[in-house]
């Protein structure tokens, strides 16, 4: 087949990378010659640039799949020939096909969205280029991750988005919370990195057992067009390690997509700067677990043990995620655990086998999620970086873009019917509750996919309510309570204290040491230069709307969280578009489509009622400043019901008490075997070397002793042998 | 009478000869110009060895061959072990100059002295005859006794020749008590002859030999060093002069393990009657050698207790191919002689830098600042040490390496095993040594010591030359032995003594 129209598929890569290239070599010379105004509009435009080229390729080739045979669309295009040994051969090779355009149409054009508002958003910050550098080097290893043709390719982009998360986290890294939030995603992450690890050698070894009863004579076998096509046939000699590998591609998509139990570097992950939260940790890298599940889904297919238990942690972690959204006061924490929450419902889709529906999720997802952080972000930007909700209230009279913007956001997640969010919510809960996905465990059955799907419901009902409070609690709920504060100190920020945007701003001064500093430094510096204070929000703030910059993308975003889901059900129908053959199976249809849809129009006016009848007023008291008078239920779950800090705390103590236990079986066993014996070995040389006392007469006697010991010896041996010939 | 004057190939001869002949020139020099400069001394003595060397490397293609009626024979073996020993002196001449400098030690007949006891060396090497053999010895022992006290001033010095004088005249008793009754036993002095003579003997004519071959052994070993004879080597070591004692380290061992080779094959066929006492002699010498020197504060001591325990190394090798030639080659012995010679040699040439006036500082701590004054010796020093533990690439492990899977083809497992543990037994005091040379202050007492002299670098170099590139002639040395150390072929007759039967 020719490919060459596809050929511009590498510069969708290239772009991002030569932007990376450009930022981290030449912006700093930019800024310095040009002056800090005119430098970072060029090393804005020049970071958003590229994206946005890379999206209208993406767009064309999209197109270009689009006029081609359902069947033929998918198109494979190799570089170079990467990895090359005997049987195996690995080349550096991208993969055109529906499912990898979605993503890439998701990621660019989300990305330049976000690159553009960054452009504002970061328009106070010093390091300027290093924050795109990192950006642009996310979009390129997130293309891989999505346009690699196999496994390990994609490992090379799972990891590198793993990176420049840490590093994005990390952004502001002279606040030792920063960095901790950021070696807490990366350690996180490296325990599902670990899982991916295994499910890919996992396969690999099955590959290189049964390759030749397959039939695979293709060295490329790792690559998806060679291997996935045998998958039904090939995954099903061995079940039990097509189960346990697909279970460790799942841990693999735990970590990266925040579920549980590895979803707690996720809420800290909001330590890095705002657009980050969006691009990153809401509407690309955390969905990358659910691409994987969509680009394996025959390995998946042939493992529905797996699958049901990918529902039912699904469904936990949605359930777990809505639960604590209802005790956070920060705005950022609130939509972290949306995210957290929303994650679940794509795995509660893959789960039950309906990839589709969560992909669908994942887009219309990454549509809303990326209006409401940047929304925030815009929220936060106005507020002079205050992030506590309960300082806010009635901001709709001061940003009215802002706020018409994040209500079309908070419509779509909420499950306002017919909006994205409502159709890709309904295609997952129909999905699971008339699904037969089953989990064989303890002799019984269970019907895991249903159970997610009716949690699903429940959890609807909790994000329409938490979004609502949320969205109250900005924009309306009266009065604005910031006016209350009284100048020069706020009020007594009792949790998520370093966790503020602001921080960072407070931070103008060279950085001598380039990295790192110890908490002790931290310290010095923060007694020898007190923090400065210079716009903290305090009675006299008059919140102002956003720059162009910064509204835009939001206008983009809020027109597709409008109509996205319809346009990619009805207009794309995407369900055929992503896997054209694998039409829909017709369910038994145990709960009718109209009854799908009459739970889930209840389960939203339920919630945005409760929430209109809790916060229309104002801020609840029992959710104020005084947490004394907070209830039980949502102090804990503002704690995370404890989980976060039993798992850290846990696997912390735990490691240092396996750490410690070792090294006492180090100190004492081996050590003291170790030890022994050179105590020995030196007691036994000193014994011996009493023998010699430097008395010739001595010598003489011993070599005399040992002559007569011989004469002895050969006395013996003659009697004994005689005569041996 | 009806006698034949034997024809004379002299040139088998002649290596020794000329290394006698140049000592006979340096004392000819010396006392035309007593106590003064020694540079003419050192030019002859290493023009002379340089020849001799030449000349030997001439004679390694030639084939096996013997003179002077037997006495005299040169076949690959004996031009390979008179290689190790003239290059070894020529090794310690080169750093004597500065050493006895430093100590003061005027005498010019050092190198006279030390050229004779070499060609001592070499006559042990080159014959199998006992009687050429014990004359051999004799010149090399006498030789030595007098340098041993070439330190007047100290009193250490003199006791160590003392001591090794009479311990030697012991041994030597020992050595030609064990000859005169293998003379008996077969009439003959000859090696060949007498393993001839000793093959199917009865009942009643056994004994003769097997306490004649007994009696022997105990002379070699003494001049090898195996346990139980081997008390003499840490006191005389450290007494003796440095150079004098890397002399004897090397080349006194060399000659005594190129004689004890020829003897234990000449009495192979005695072998039921010996093996298993050396084979617990062995065993002995490596973990005495080894345990001893753990305790030791004095380096020129360890290294007289690590010589030992490479003695018992050797006794691995030479046991193993005794036990079955067909399997293994004396090239093993050989090989890890060259090896022992340069990082012997090596070693106590830099620890001679720890000389400082008239008196001989060898503790652990006179080596500190080692690195200070001599950073280039010094780390030739780990370089010799690290071949002593036998660290990888060096001779020194490749040599080990060699025994032991010698010692596992021929079923000397517990031999191998033993060597292996008392490997790492001794990493630990050749260890010591390293740091020691590496602490940086330097005694108080001890005022800044010579700079080592060009002398110095070079032989330093040589050893090094020969610890790093030693490990390629492994090969060469194996075939060069095993196709002509022509007498070192066992007689078939031993297939019937008892441990093989047991064994099979």
């Amino acid at each position: 087949m020719d490919t060459s129209a596809f050929n511009s598929v590498w510069w969708i890569f290239a772009l991002p990378v030569f932007g990376f290239l450009w930022q981290c070599l030449a912006g700093k010379i930019v800024i310095d010659n040009l002056g800090d105004k005119l430098g970072k509009r060029i090393m804005g435009a020049s970071a958003v640039l590229p994206i946005a080229a890379a999206f209208f390729i993406a767009v064309d080739l999209t197109g270009k799949l689009h006029s081609m045979p359902a069947e033929s669309r998918s198109v494979v295009l190799t570089l170079f020939d990467w990895i090359n040994i005997q049987s195996l051969h690995v080349p550096f090779e991208f993969r055109v096909d529906a499912l990898s355009m979605m993503m890439v149409l998701i990621i660019t054009g989300i990305g330049s969205l976000i690159h553009l508002y960054a452009t504002g958003y970061m328009a106070e910050e010093k390091d300027y280029p290093r924050f795109f550098t990192y950006l642009n080097l996310f979009v390129a290893a997130m293309l891989v991750l999505v346009l690699g043709n196999n496994l390990v390719l994609t490992f090379i982009g799972w990891e590198g988005v793993g990176l420049c998360s840490y590093l994005l986290i990390g952004f502001w890294y002279k606040d030792v919370a920063n960095s901790k939030a950021a070696n807490k995603a990366f350690i996180v992450n490296r325990i599902g990195d670990f899982g991916f690890t295994i499910g890919m050698f996992l396969l690999i070894a099955q590959v290189t057992l049964d390759r030749n009863i397959i039939g695979i004579t293709d060295p490329r076998w790792l690559s998806f067009d060679v291997l996935l096509p045998h998958a039904d046939v090939l995954f099903k000699i061995n079940p039990e390690i097509t189960t346990m590998a697909a279970l460790a591609l799942f841990v693999g998509a735990m970590g990266k997509s925040a579920q549980f139990p590895l979803y707690l570097w996720l809420p800290d992950a909001m330590a890095g700067p705002t657009p980050v939260s969006a691009l990153i940790h809401a509407a690309t890298m955390v969905t990358s677990g659910v691409f994987l599940l969509n680009r394996m889904s025959p390995v998946f297919a042939a493992a529905p043990q797996a699958g049901a238990v990918i529902a039912i942690i699904g469904a936990a972690t949605s359930l777990l995620g809505a639960l604590i959204a209802f005790g956070q006061t920060d705005i950022k924490k609130v939509l972290a655990f949306s995210t957290v929450s929303q994650l679940g419902y794509m795995f509660i889709g893959c789960g039950v086998g309906a990839y589709w529906a969560g992909m669908f999720h994942v887009t219309t997802h990454a549509f809303f999620k990326a209006l409401l952080f940047l929304g925030a972000g815009a929220v936060i930007h106005a507020m002079a970086h205050d992030q506590d909700m309960r300082n806010y209230g009635g901001l709709w009279k001061f940003l009215k873009i802002t706020g018409a913007t994040m209500l079309v956001g908070w419509a779509a997640i909420a499950g306002f019917p017919y909006l994205s969010g409502f159709f890709s919510k309904e295609e997952i809960l129909g999905a699971a509750v008339n699904s037969d996905t089953v989990l064989h465990l303890g002799g019984y059955m269970w019907s895991t996919g249903q159970v997610a799907g009716w949690i699903g419901f429940v959890v609807a009902f909790l994000t329409a309510a938490y979004m609502t409070r949320m969205t109250l609690l900005t924009f309306f709920s009266g009065e604005g309570r910031w006016k209350t504060i009284a100048a020069g100190h706020g009020h007594d920020h009792d949790h998520e204290h370093g966790h503020h945007d602001a921080h960072a701003h407070a931070h103008h001064h060279e950085d001598p040491h380039g990295f790192f500093y110890s908490d002790a430094e931290m310290h010095a510096r923060a007694v020898a230069e007190p923090h400065e204070h210079h716009h903290a929000l305090d009675s006299h703030h008059v919140p102002k709307e956003v720059p162009p910059s910064m509204w835009m993308p939001l206008a983009v975003l809020a027109v597709l969280s409008l109509v996205g889901g319809a346009w990619l059900k009805y207009g794309v129908n995407l369900e055929h578009w992503l896997y054209p053959g694998a039409e829909a199976a017709e369910h038994a249809e145990r709960v009718s489509h109209p009854m799908l849809l009459g739970i889930s129009f209840t389960v939203f006016l339920a919630g945005v009622g409760f929430g209109f009848w809790k916060y229309a007023k104002g801020l609840p008291a029992d959710e104020g400043w005084d947490l004394s008078l907070w209830k039980r239920w949502r102090t804990s779950a503002g704690r995370q019901f404890g989980i976060d800090a039993a798992l850290t705390d846990g696997s912390l103590k735990g490691g240092a008490m396996l750490g410690a236990f070792l090294a006492g079986i180090d100190k004492w066993l081996i050590d003291g075997v170790v030890n022994a014996s050179g105590r020995v070995a030196e007691l036994a040389g000193g014994l011996l070397s009493r023998t010699q006392r430097g008395y010739v007469r001595g010598y003489a006697l011993l070599m005399q002793a040992g002559v007569v010991a011989l004469i002895f010896y050969v006395i013996y041996q003659l009697s004994h042998l005689g005569a041996g010939n | 009478m009806n006698y034949t004057i034997p024809t004379v190939d002299w040139s088998l001869v002649l290596p020794f000869a000329l290394v006698a002949l140049t000592g006979i020139v340096a004392l000819i020099i010396e006392t035309a110009h007593p106590k003064r400069d020694n540079g003419l001394i050192i030019g002859v003595s290493l023009t002379g060895l340089a020849a001799t060397f030449v000349l030997l490397l001439t004679q390694l293609v030639l084939p096996p061959a013997r003179t002077f009626g037997n006495m005299v024979l040169r076949d690959q073996f004996s031009v390979l072990l008179q290689l190790i020993c003239v290059a070894a002196t020529a090794v310690c001449f080169m750093f004597s100059d500065g050493y006895l400098r430093e100590k003061k030690i005027a005498f010019g007949e050092f190198y006279p002295l030390t050229l004779w006891a070499l060609s001592g060396a070499m006559v042990m090497v080159s014959t199998d005859n006992l009687l050429m053999l014990f004359v051999g010895l004799e010149i090399l022992s006498i030789a030595l006794y007098c340098l041993a006290g070439m330190s007047r001033s100290e009193a250490r010095s003199e006791e160590s020749a003392l001591k090794y004088f009479l311990l030697g005249a012991f041994a030597s008793a020992f050595l030609l008590y064990g000859i005169a009754f293998l003379f008996g036993a077969s009439g003959s002095m000859s090696l060949p002859d007498i393993q001839k003579a000793v093959t199917g003997l009865t009942r009643d004519t056994l004994p003769m030999p097997v306490f004649g071959v007994m009696l022997v052994l105990v002379g070699l070993g003494f001049k090898a060093s195996l346990v139980p004879f081997h008390q003499w080597t840490p006191d005389v070591y450290q007494g003796a002069p440095t150079n004098v004692t890397a002399f004897m380290a090397a080349v006194s061992k060399v000659a005594a393990f190129g004689a004890l080779a020829r003897v234990l094959v000449a009495a192979a066929p005695l072998h039921q009657y010996w093996f298993e006492a050396l084979y617990w002699i062995a065993i002995a010498t490596m973990c005495i050698g080894n345990l001893v020197a753990l305790v030791q504060k004095d380096v020129k001591r360890a290294l007289g207790y690590s010589s030992i325990a490479h003695a018992g190394y050797l006794l691995v090798a030479l046991l193993a191919y005794t036990r079955d030639p067909d399997k293994v080659s004396l090239g093993t012995t050989v090989f890890y002689l060259i090896g022992y010679a340069a990082m012997t040699v090596g070693a106590f040439a830099v620890v001679s830098l720890a000389a400082k006036g008239d008196r001989d500082g060898s503790r652990y701590q006179d080596l500190h600042g080692l690195y200070r004054r001599a950073p280039f010796a010094t780390v030739m020093l780990v370089l010799f040490l690290s071949s002593l533990i036998g660290i990888p690439p060096t001779v020194g492990f490749f040599g080990k390496q060699l025994i032991f899977l010698d010692a596992l083809r021929t079923g000397l497992v517990p031999l191998a095993i033993v060597l292996a543990v008392n490997s790492a037994v001794s990493a630990y005091y050749y260890l010591q040594i390293m740091v020691a040379a590496f602490v940086s202050e330097e005694g108080a007492a001890r005022p800044v010591s010579r700079k080592p002299g060009a002398g110095m670098t070079i032989g330093v170099c040589v050893c090094a030359a020969g610890v790093i590139f030693a490990s390629l002639l492994g090969g060469y040395v194996q075939e060069t032995t095993r196709t002509a150390a022509l007498q070192a072929k066992p007689v078939p007759g031993r297939v019937q003594n008892q441990m093989e039967v047991i064994n099979r």
